[in-house]
C-alpha cells in the first residue's frame, strides 16, 4: 500500500508571532520551524498503517521553499520511506492541491493522509480541494481511521458538531487528521541517522506544467487586538446589567 | 578538528528533548519517587527504542557505535528533564568499560541485552563510596584493590551475588547504595595495567556525564526561574523587569554558556583520549557544578518562599544539582587535579593549558 503524506514547514507553535510593520506578513527573523503539528499525526496514522500492512510504502511530500527539507528529513527520520520537495513560493490552497493532484497522477498512491489544516494560515481546505480534484471520497477531521483487511476501502471515524460521524469509502481516498487521531512519536537516534540516506526529490513547480496561479491574495495582515483586562462583579443582577448596558450582548 | 556539532546530532538532542518533555513531567517524576525502586522498566524500554541505550554500544552488539561527543547533548537533556533512570551509569560509563575490558562472551552476554533496554548497568569505583542506582542495575562493574598496577582490579558483578545498603541523598530521585561483595577470579574481568588506564577513563566519563547533566539542570533553573519572574507580579509588575532580578538571571546564564562549551571540549577529548583528557574533565566538572550550584542559589531567591515548598517543582533539579556537585569528585577534588597538572613541571604543553617552562 503507497500512502502520501503531505508536510508543511510552519512556525513553531510556541514561537511568538509578530506581524511586519506594513502587513505584508510575519516577522521570520529567530523562528524556528517545524512540521505542522497535523501533519506530524498523518504521518505518524501512515507509519502505524505501514507496521500493519507488509509492503507498505509511505512517501512524504512538501511545497515551498528549500529549507522544508529539514521537516521532510523529520518525517523521513520518523520512518517514512522517501520525500518530494516541489520549489514553488507560496501557494494559496487551490495551488497547493493542484500541485498535489499532479503528484498524485505520478505516483498513484493508494491513500492521501493530510493535515486537517496548517497551523500557520489555518485555510482547512487542500484536503477538500485535493479530493474534489481527483474525485475521491474524502474523509476530513480524523479521529479513528479503520482500514479494510484487503485496505480497498477505509472507515473514518469523524469530529463533528454534537458527537462522532463514522464515514465508509472505498480507496483510493483523501484522509484530514484532526488532533486526537494519534499522538506521533519521536525520531529516533537510528532514524535520524538512515534518514539522511533516504530519497529526496526536488521538483521545480514549474516542471509540474500546473497552472498555480494564485486565485486568493493576501492584502493585509494584522495582529488580534489584545486583550482588555477582565472585571469582577459581585453579584448575577450586575453581571447581567452590564452585559445589557456596556457589552450590549443581551 | 570539527568544532560544531552535526545536524544529526542537534536533530537528536531536539528530539530526545521533546521525548523527555513529555515523559518526565513533574507529576510522572512525584509518582516514581513514591515506587520501591523509583525506576520504571516501562520507560527503559522507551529509551530502548529511542535508541539512547546503544549509543555507546559498538556496532557489532546492535549498537551504534558513537562516543561522549555524540552523547554529551543527550546527557545535557537528561539533566535539564530530571531524568530517573540509570542512563549515564550504564550508557556513558558501563558499556564503554564492560566494551574495553569484558571477555567477548561476556560483551555478548550483557551488551545486546543493554541496546534492547533488557538490562542496565553501573558503576563502582574506589574514590566514590556509593553506586548509584544499582538496585536496579543487573550488572555492577566494580574496582576492587588498591591503585597500583599489582593490585588494581576490574569486576563484573551480577546483582544477585552483591548486598545492597541502601544510603539516604538529597535527591527524592536518587538511590545511592553501599555495595558489600567479595572479589572473586569469576567476576574478574581486568587487572594491572588495563584494569588501572580502564578504571580511569571509567571515572572520568562518570564525571563528564556528570558535568553534562548539571549543566542540563543549570539550564532549566535558569528557565524556571526565568519564566517565575515573568508571571510573578509586585508593586504592580513582573518582577522580572527590576534591574535586580533580571542582573541575576543573566549572570546566572553567563555562567552557564562558560561551562558548556567547557563541557563540550571535555567529551572531546574522552572521546579522543587525549593528554588532556582529566585536566578538561576537571575544569568541565568544576565548571558546570559551579553553574548549577549558583543557577540553584538564584532560581531559589527568585521564587522567594514558595520556591522553599515541596508543591513547587523547583527542588526537583535544585537537589539534583546539589547531589551532583559532589558526585563523581567534588568542585575542590577537581581544582586539586587541574592544579597539580598546571603546577607539574612535567606536563606536556598543550593548547589551553601550558606547563610552566
Amino acid at each position: 500500500m503507497k500512502i502520501l503524506v503531505t508536510v508543511k514547514r510552519v512556525p513553531d507553535p510556541e514561537t511568538s508571532i509578530k506581524v511586519k510593520p506594513d502587513g505584508t506578513g510575519i516577522v521570520t527573523d529567530n523562528i524556528k520551524w517545524v512540521v505542522n503539528p497535523f501533519d506530524e499525526i498523518g504521518v505518524e496514522e501512515a507509519l502505524r498503517i505501514k507496521e500493519k500492512v507488509a509492503g507498505s510504502e509511505v512517501v512524504l511530500v512538501s511545497i515551498g521553499d528549500k529549507v522544508a527539507q529539514e521537516q521532510l528529513r523529520t518525517g523521513l527520520a520518523m520512518g517514512a520511506d522517501r520525500a518530494i520537495l516541489v520549489l514553488a513560493d507560496d501557494l494559496d490552497p487551490l495551488g497547493v492541491a493542484r500541485v498535489l493532484a499532479k503528484l498524485v497522477d505520478d505516483e498513484k498512491p493508494d491513500l492521501i493522509i493530510m493535515g486537517k489544516q496548517a497551523i500557520d494560515d489555518d485555510s482547512n481546505a487542500v484536503g477538500q480541494m485535493l479530493a474534489e480534484l481527483l474525485g475521491w471520497p474524502q474523509g476530513t477531521f480524523a479521529s479513528q481511521i479503520e482500514l479494510s483487511d484487503d485496505q480497498k476501502s477505509a472507515s473514518v471515524t469523524r469530529e463533528v458538531d454534537g458527537g462522532l460521524e463514522t464515514l465508509s469509502f472505498p480507496l483510493p481516498g483523501v484522509i484530514t487528521a484532526d488532533l486526537r487521531l494519534n499522538e506521533p512519536r519521536y525520531a529516533s537516534l537510528p532514524g535520524i541517522m538512515k534518514a539522511r540516506k533516504k530519497e529526496l526529490k526536488e521538483i521545480p513547480v514549474a516542471d509540474l506544467g500546473v497552472d498555480v496561479t494564485p486565485r486568493v491574495t493576501i492584502t493585509k495582515m494584522e495582529p488580534p487586538p489584545s486583550r482588555e483586562a477582565g472585571k469582577i462583579v459581585a453579584s448575577v443582577e450586575e453581571l447581567v446589567n452590564l452585559l445589557h448596558t456596556e457589552a450590549k450582548v443581551i | 578538528m570539527e568544532l560544531l556539532f552535526t545536524d544529526d546530532q542537534l536533530a537528536f538532542q531536539e528530539s530526545v528533548r521533546g521525548f523527555l518533555q513529555k515523559e518526565c513531567e513533574p507529576e510522572r517524576l512525584r509518582k516514581l519517587w513514591e515506587t520501591e525502586s523509583g525506576r520504571s522498566p516501562e520507560f527503559w524500554a522507551k529509551l530502548a527504542e529511542m535508541g539512547i541505550l546503544g549509543m555507546t554500544a559498538p556496532e557489532e552488539h546492535g549498537g551504534l557505535g558513537m562516543n561522549e561527543v555524540d552523547l554529551v547533548l543527550v546527557l545535557e537533556e537528561i539533566g535539564r528533564a530530571a531524568l530517573a533512570a540509570p542512563v549515564a551509569e550504564t550508557v556513558a560509563v558501563g558499556v564503554p568499560l564492560l566494551a574495553a575490558c569484558g571477555s567477548p562472551a561476556l560483551q555478548a552476554e550483557w551488551i545486546p541485552k543493554v541496546v534492547a533496554g533488557e538490562a542496565a548497568l553501573s558503576f563502582g569505583h574506589a574514590d566514590t563510596p556509593f553506586v548509584h542506582d544499582a538496585h536496579v542495575a543487573d550488572l555492577l562493574l566494580l574496582h576492587a584493590g588498591g591503585r597500583t598496577d599489582s593490585d588494581i582490579a576490574v569486576h563484573a558483578v551480577p546483582r544477585g551475588d552483591v548486598t545492597l545498603v541502601h544510603e539516604p541523598g538529597n535527591d527524592p530521585a536518587g538511590r545511592l547504595y553501599r555495595v558489600e561483595w567479595q572479589p572473586s577470579p569469576e567476576t574478574r574481568i581486568a587487572t594491572g595495567a588495563v584494569a588501572g588506564t580502564a578504571l580511569a577513563l571509567a571515572f572520568d566519563r562518570a564525571a563528564l556525564a556528570a558535568a553534562a547533566q548539571l549543566v542540563g539542570i543549570a539550564q532549566q533553573l535558569v528557565d524556571l526561574a526565568a519564566h517565575y519572574a515573568t508571571q510573578r507580579e509586585q508593586f504592580g509588575r513582573p518582577i522580572g523587569s527590576f534591574q535586580a532580578i533580571k542582573h541575576m538571571l543573566a549572570s546566572v546564564q553567563v555562567r552557564v554558556e562558560f561551562a558548556r562549551p567547557v563541557l563540550y571540549r571535555a567529551a572531546w577529548t574522552v572521546a579522543e583520549d587525549t593528554a588532556e583528557r582529566m585536566v578538561a574533565v576537571s575544569h568541565a566538572k568544576a565548571a558546570a557544578a559551579e553553574a548549577a550550584i549558583l543557577a540553584a542559589r538564584t532560581a531559589l531567591q527568585v521564587h522567594g518562599a514558595i520556591g522553599y515548598t515541596w508543591e513547587v517543582d523547583l527542588h526537583i533539579w535544585m537537589k539534583r544539582a546539589w547531589a551532583l556537585d559532589v558526585a563523581w569528585g567534588t568542585r575542590l577534588w577537581h581544582r586539586a587535579r587541574i592544579g597539580r597538572a598546571v603546577l607539574d613541571d612535567s606536563a606536556a604543553p598543550s593548547f589551553g593549558y601550558s606547563a610552566r617552562a
